[in-house]
């Protein structure tokens, strides 16, 4: 399926237009095309010529040759094709059918053919569609145009009105002294405002009358495909697709008697789709904490945030009459925040999760991460209370920077997955690694050392690393971003059941699922 | 490899346009004549002027253009432009064109976006590309289906650059994504290629996941699924069995492109009989759905591939390939009967000899233009199946003998050597053949067939009553005796006035042709009027054909007339006891042969009997009147015992061709072998053939070169000039399909720098320099190798001339080193080649061109000296060893080769010896265009003399 080149030749051999599609030397293509005038043998009913290596499938234009070079295994059903379209398309663009003609028109007809052929292969375009490409009529250019002019067109009234106001302020300016300048001032601030209020709103103008253009355009053209599309489609649903299938069948039948393995239903190998299965429990309670943390690279915190959420999801409809109940692990500087909807007497009263109005159920579905119920918040924290703090040492010798990094992880918790993100000057190779604790991998592309820990827990509470790399000034280094997640929280929540509300008999709690995971959103060192 | 070219347009080197034309129009405000000038600039780079001024012209004044032709010109000439150096760094200035190129892939109109992402696609500098990544990217959600398309491409061809892998690190995952949300056909096209090449896996994932749809997509889709399956089932053959069931949902598509790619590719992955039938049913539905001509030739060059390999299943097929003969293209029809011949069995031989037999009988009652050819391939085919399964030819023997007074010659010629074998071979069938030739006789209209089927009735008339109607059909066919007498001198005249005219003017008209058996003569007269028009003789029933025929003065017919009387009179004698009615027939018999020298001698014949046939005829009235046994015997066994010779020469002829190609598909030491058993069910040996498909593609760009040998290349050296010469310079030639390479090797001699180095070449005959030539500078006692292409058309001797000009820092003036001509021979171009005896024939006749070289040499020996001729001249010998057997002091051979271009050489040796020992004769060659005609003809001149 391969076209090597789409050529017009003349009956001697003269090359007048030819466009490759695949990489060839200029020499192999003007041999070949030197070649094909004298295999072409009169009288034949065929239009096709196979030689050694290539073949030719030509239509004669008058005097001329329309050619296609192709590989020997190529399809010639698509070739013909495609023949066909460039020959309706060639007088198109030539006035004339002959060597002039063709040499007049040879650019547009490469960039025809570049439309047919793309990287030797077919496109499915017609000459219509050929046609309004190379034309490159675009409405969206015009648009883009006219809202430039009409930008242009505001600009200069602002100008103009502008001028007007300098004009007036000097006459203003002349008449009256010291209190002249004050008007001025604020004549020129309005006049920067009208200006502003002005752009702003030529620009919204503008796009906001292409964004209607565009909807206005869109359903139209789509609606059209669909209909072609379905009406091209539809046939094949017809009874004969049914005898072929049975025809299929015997087919497949008779080959796997004759020893051909065939496996028939055929299921992806899921190698690749690794995403979130589908929750298959009634309840799912979600508890994240997110931790926004700046420390400073000589030790202290530059800023602390910890964000806390409980999220409910539940999965059946029937079962949203519930209420659940949590244990706080009473850490003083956690305040929490209940939904709007949730009954926060009873929550303060008896950690106890419900709805202010009992006869409504909670809200159910897959999608999304489920419903909010609770939200809290830690701003301020000691380094003590820090889960994981990094020090980082460069310092120049010789021709060489020595950087080391350590870190220290507090007993509180349990890191997984640690990445700790070093910027790098823009290096050629990957910086010399003297000693790690974990590992290390260089991204040349983004200039970053990432110094990876799978799990730091009480065995390796402190570790550390060094390197080597050209000398620089010590604060590339910085800032020195770290990832983490963690399975225990500074809140210490937790769900200990759920109580339903309906169904009669309490003594049977719910089973629900829970996902407890403190995660390092933005965890720099600065 | 060379820089790979990517267009091509005719320049007119009649108007050279002037850069500086070029500039000012390209600073102007003039869109159309800027337009202009980049087309001419672009032309000027195609022809190998880099006018590097030009660049940045272009980047002032060019670049900021809003006018879309002018962008997409400027995209054709950055295509063109060197962006590297000589050492393969990107240029500095090319920094300039990435804003702009950004620019564009930013442009609000989306064709301009389209055509600039479909550029990326051809560029292969990754410094350049790099920058762009980031709006490509942005490129693939872009709300028109034209960009996207375009984007994708661009995506997969950058991602495929050295390195590429490392700008898109996720470019898989994102058109995977790109892939599942795509509505254009195109785009999804293109994205699922994209994730062919770059991601197997993904694209076979991706598959796999929409099994149920594939069977729903766009053809050309499903033309990629194909192309993907074909590939992975090669790197995994383990994982074929889930492919077969989508091949075999998309053997029902609706596009026959699909279903052809289908039927292919089943044959690729199993030799299993059911994949192979159905690819096979496949073929043949197609041949007969398709009206195109070029698709049905294609389709049995497949169903021929599928004969060779799978033969038993293509047997129960023959029917089917038999239905193409509908086709009114005789190619179509020449090759379908190819096929079917091969896959002729005793079980199918009865239909497919009833339906050609239905084939013939139709082409009596069409009005066809090439219905003459068309009967004559198929009588021979149906002569083929006889010869294979002697016990059909009772059926078709009869049949075929209507067609004895065929109009068309050939076929009629056909018939009667048909026939003629047959009652050899089949003894059984002699006695109905022979009364049916008897009995057809008188409709035999053509000079060339009567001859043939007289000698039958000679051979095979044994028993009396034979004997007897076969004296008595000869003679009704004379007519009355005498052929001329004076009551007829007013009208025979008549007809001689009438004949002459046509019969001058085809002498005049006459060219010298080979005969049969290899001897290049001049025709006699007579049967070169047996040869042209009066070939067939029309109306005129009454006085009987052999008359009509004699009458137009074919004397040859005379003496086989008076030869095969002879004969059924020698036999007659034999067979008949009464002594007196075989005298009344041997004096009839004399009577005829006696009038028709009488008719040889008068004025009323067209031209006098010629000596051969005279001789002929009175030997044969001598031998009437005195019969000996000895002749008798000559006459009756001897000339039979040869034909049957003949004929089983040709047998074991045809037994050893079939040896020999049977020979050719034994393994090599080194090939795989199959064990039938383990490997052969699941096709394995078809996809080390899929290798082969892999190569299709190189070995069409060129890209396939064999390693030559590298003593072979120094066999090839040139000294181009002398050692004493200020540069010394040599060549090696090498000679490629369409070009010649030249690697010149310069070494400086001297003590200075030159400068401005540069080898000009100068070529005579149908050669062409590729390149202009480069100026170097060249330090005192070093060397450099220069490398010049050289563009052949046609094959034809060439000669290169040079000289090597340069400077020197004091002196002013250039100077210049005159080369050694470089000669190219003709030997490298042409490759021995077969042909068919009438193919070579009609060459001879139509081509042009002839170059008569008369034989001057010191060999002595016939034999040695062909041989000699066919070393020399590279060609094949098509004249059979045997009919070259012997010594008789002539020789007499055609030679035939072929160019790589496709040209056709004949060459026609005709020798005698002399009596004092020396060869004389001509050797003549005829080709379509001078150039082989006049350097093969300087080869021979050249080569028979130093006789070595």
């Amino acid at each position: 399926m391969v076209v090597l080149a789409a050529s017009i030749v003349g009956k001697s051999g003269k090359v007048l237009v030819s466009r490759q599609y695949v990489d060839m030397s200029r020499i192999r293509i003007e041999g070949l095309l030197a070649a094909f005038p004298k295999l072409v043998g009169m009288g034949k009913q065929h239009t096709y010529i196979e030689t050694e290596n290539v073949r030719y499938v030509y239509q004669p234009i008058e005097v001329l040759f329309l050619l296609l070079v192709t590989t020997k295994q190529s399809n010639i059903l698509e070739d013909l094709d495609t023949l066909r379209m460039l020959s309706k398309l060639v007088p198109e663009y030539s006035m004339s059918l002959d060597e002039e003609g063709i040499n007049r028109a040879a650019f547009e007809l490469i960039f025809a053919f570049d439309e047919v052929i793309s990287l030797g292969h077919k496109e499915s375009v017609t000459v219509a569609q050929v046609k309004q490409y190379c034309e490159m009529e675009s409405h969206e250019e015009k648009l883009h145009k006219l809202v430039m002019q009409s930008k242009i067109n505001d600009t200069k009234d602002v100008m103009k009105r502008k001028a007007n106001e300098i004009d007036k302020s000097k006459i203003d300016k002349t008449r009256g002294g010291d209190k002249g300048g004050l008007s001025s001032m604020s004549s020129l601030g309005s006049g920067f405002n009208d200006s502003s209020i002005s752009h702003g709103r030529g620009s919204s103008f503008g796009s906001g009358s292409m964004l209607g253009m565009i909807s206005d355009v869109e359903p139209i053209s789509t609606k059209a495909k669909d209909r072609s599309r379905s009406s091209v489609t539809a046939p094949p649903k017809s009874s004969g697709m049914k005898l072929g299938k049975s025809g299929k069948n015997q087919l497949m039948e008779s080959l796997k008697a004759e020893g051909e393995d065939i496996i028939e239903d055929v299921k992806p190998s899921s190698q690749t789709r690794t995403a979130v299965a589908p929750p298959t429990d009634p309840f799912t309670l979600t508890v994240e904490e997110k931790l926004n943390v700046a420390l400073r690279r000589d030790g202290g915190i530059s800023s602390f945030d910890m964000q806390g959420t409980l999220s409910l999801q539940i999965l059946n409809q029937d079962d949203g009459f519930v209420q659940v109940q949590i244990e706080t692990g009473g850490n003083p500087e956690i305040l929490f925040k209940t939904h709007p909807n949730i009954n926060r007497e009873l929550f303060n009263s008896e950690s106890i999760l419900g709805l202010k109005r009992p006869d409504q159920p909670f809200p159910t579905g897959q999608g999304g991460d489920g419903v909010g119920l609770l939200r809290w918040r830690m701003q301020r924290a000691d380094e003590s209370m820090v889960p994981l703090t990094i020090n980082c040492w460069p310092s120049v010798s010789g021709n060489e920077t020595y950087v080391s990094i350590e870190y220290e992880a507090s007993s509180m918790f349990d890191l997984t997955n640690v990445i700790i993100s070093v910027p790098l000057p823009a290096l050629r190779e990957a910086p010399m690694v003297k000693q790690c604790d974990g590992d290390w991998r260089y991204d040349s592309r983004n200039s970053v050392l990432e110094w990876s820990i799978l799990l730091i827990d009480n065995s390796n509470r402190s570790g550390s690393m060094e390197f080597v790399v050209p000398p620089v000034d010590s604060s590339v280094f910085f800032p020195i971003s770290v990832q983490f997640a963690a399975t225990n929280t500074y809140s210490g929540l937790k769900v200990t059941g759920m109580i339903p509300l309906r169904g009669g008999g309490g003594g049977v709690t719910p089973r629900f699922v829970q996902r407890t995971q403190l995660v390092a959103q933005n965890y720099e060192v600065v | 490899m060379d820089k790979s070219s990517t267009l091509l347009v005719h320049y007119d080197k009649g108007t050279p346009a002037v850069a500086k034309e070029i500039k000012e129009a390209l600073e102007g405000n003039d869109v159309e004549a800027k337009v202009d000038a980049m087309k001419k600039a672009v032309m000027l780079l195609l022809n190998g002027e880099t006018i590097p001024q030009l660049f940045i012209t272009i980047i002032r004044y060019v670049l900021p253009s809003e006018d879309h032709t002018i962008q997409k010109l400027l995209l054709l000439y950055l295509e063109l432009i060197e962006k590297t150096d000589s050492r393969g760094k990107v240029l500095p200035e090319m920094i300039l064109i990435c804003q702009n190129l950004r620019n564009n892939l930013m442009h609000p109109n989306e064709y301009i976006r389209g055509v600039t992402l479909r550029f990326l696609c051809r560029l292969k500098e990754t410094e350049i590309v790099e920058p762009l990544t980031p709006s490509v990217l942005q490129n693939l959600e872009h709300r028109h289906p034209f960009v996207r398309r375009n984007a994708i491409l661009a995506v997969m061809s950058i991602y495929k650059l050295p390195h590429g892998e490392q700008l898109f690190v996720d470019a898989p995952e994102m058109i995977e994504k790109a892939l599942s949300t795509e509505q254009d056909p195109s785009a999804k096209r293109n994205a699922f290629l994209m994730l062919f090449t770059c991601a197997e896996e993904r694209a076979v994932n991706y598959l796999l996941s929409n099994v149920d749809k594939v069977s729903d997509w766009n053809e050309s889709l499903q033309m990629v699924v194909l192309e993907l399956i074909r590939s992975v089932c090669k790197t995994k053959p383990s994982e074929k069995g889930k492919y077969i069931k989508i091949i075999i949902s998309l053997l029902s598509a609706t596009s026959s492109a699909v279903i052809y790619e289908c039927a292919g590719t089943l044959v690729s992955l199993s030799s299993a009989p059911t994949a192979i039938r159905a690819a096979a049913n496949t073929y043949c539905q197609l041949l007969l759905s398709q009206s195109d001509n070029n698709v049905k030739l294609i389709l049995l060059d497949r169903l021929s591939e599928l004969k060779s390999s799978h033969r038993d299943i293509m047997v129960e097929l023959i029917i089917d390939v038999l239905r193409v003969l509908s086709s009114p293209n005789l190619d179509i029809r020449r090759k379908t009967l190819d096929i079917a011949l091969d896959l002729i069995t005793h079980h199918n031989i009865n239909e497919v000899v009833q339906v050609l037999k239905k084939e013939v009988v139709k082409t009596q009652s069409g009005e066809l233009e090439k219905n003459g050819e068309y009967r004559q391939m198929l009588i021979q085919a149906i002569h083929a199946c006889a010869v294979k399964f002697p016990e059909v030819a009772s059926t078709v023997v009869h049949l075929l003998m209507d067609f004895l007074g065929d109009s068309n010659v050939a076929s009629a010629l056909d018939v009667i050597s048909f026939v003629r074998e047959i009652i050899e071979t089949n003894p059984k069938l002699r006695v109905s053949i022979i009364t049916r030739l008897l009995d057809t006789f008188y409709q035999i209209r053509a000079g060339k067939v009567c001859p043939c089927a007289l000698w039958i009735i000679g051979e095979y008339c044994l028993s009396l009553s034979e004997v007897e109607s076969g004296i008595s059909t000869i003679k009704q066919c004379l007519g009355d005796l005498p052929f001329y007498s004076v009551s007829e001198e007013s009208e025979p005249t008549e007809t001689s006035k009438k004949i002459q005219p046509t019969s001058s003017a085809m002498v005049s008209s006459r060219k010298p042709v080979i005969l049969a058996d290899g001897t290049y003569a001049t025709q006699s007269a007579a049967s070169e009027t047996t040869f042209s028009t009066p070939a067939v003789v029309q109306g005129a029933l009454t006085s009987g054909n052999l008359r009509a025929l004699l009458l137009t003065g074919d004397f040859f017919l005379g003496s086989v007339v008076a030869c095969t009387l002879t004969k059924l009179v020698l036999r007659l004698e034999e067979v008949q006891s009464s002594k007196t009615e075989v005298n009344k027939t041997v004096t009839q018999a004399l009577l005829i042969m006696v009038s028709m020298l009488q008719l040889g001698q008068s004025p009323a014949s067209p031209h006098p009997i010629d000596n051969d046939s005279y001789e002929r005829i009175v030997l044969c009235i001598k031998l009437l009147c005195h019969r000996k046994d000895e002749m008798k015997k000559i006459w009756l066994e001897s000339c039979r015992q040869s034909f049957v010779k003949m004929i089983s020469e040709k047998q074991l002829r045809e037994m050893e061709e079939l040896k020999a190609k049977t020979q050719t598909t034994h393994a090599q030491p080194d090939d795989l072998i199959d064990f039938f058993h383990l490997k052969s069910r699941k096709g394995m040996s078809q996809l080390e053939l899929e290798d082969q498909v892999q190569d299709d593609l190189k070995r069409a760009t060129g890209e396939f070169t064999k390693d030559e040998n590298d003593a072979n290349k120094l066999n090839r050296i040139l000294q181009l000039t002398g050692f004493s010469d200020p540069v010394y310079a040599e060549a090696y030639v090498t000679v490629h399909h369409y070009d010649i390479a030249l690697e010149v090797t310069v070494i400086n001699r001297t003590k200075e720098t030159l400068q401005n180095l540069c080898l000009e070449l100068a070529t005579m005959g149908d050669l062409k320099l590729v390149e202009r030539p480069q100026n170097y500078s060249l330090a005192p006692a070093t060397s450099m190798q220069i490398k010049a292409n050289i563009k052949v058309s046609s094959t034809e001797t060439g000669v290169i001339f040079g000289n090597i000009v340069y400077e020197t820092s004091n002196v002013m003036e250039r100077n210049v080193v005159v080369l050694n001509d470089i000669h190219i021979d003709i030997m490298d171009y042409i490759s021995p080649a077969v042909c068919s005896d009438v193919a070579f024939r009609t060459m001879w006749a139509e081509f042009e061109w002839e170059n008569k070289v008369a034989v001057n040499t010191k060999i002595e020996n016939e034999r040695e000296f062909l041989d000699h001729i066919i070393k020399s001249t590279n060609m094949k010998c098509l004249t059979g060893p045997s009919e070259l057997d012997g010594e008789c002091g002539f020789l007499a051979a055609n030679l035939y080769a072929k160019s790589v271009f496709g040209e056709d050489a004949l060459v026609n040796v005709s020798i005698e010896k002399q009596t004092d020992g020396a060869l004389s004769g001509y050797i003549r060659i005829r080709s379509k265009t001078q150039g082989i005609a006049l350097s093969l003809g300087d080869k021979i001149t050249l080569k028979q003399k130093g006789s070595n």
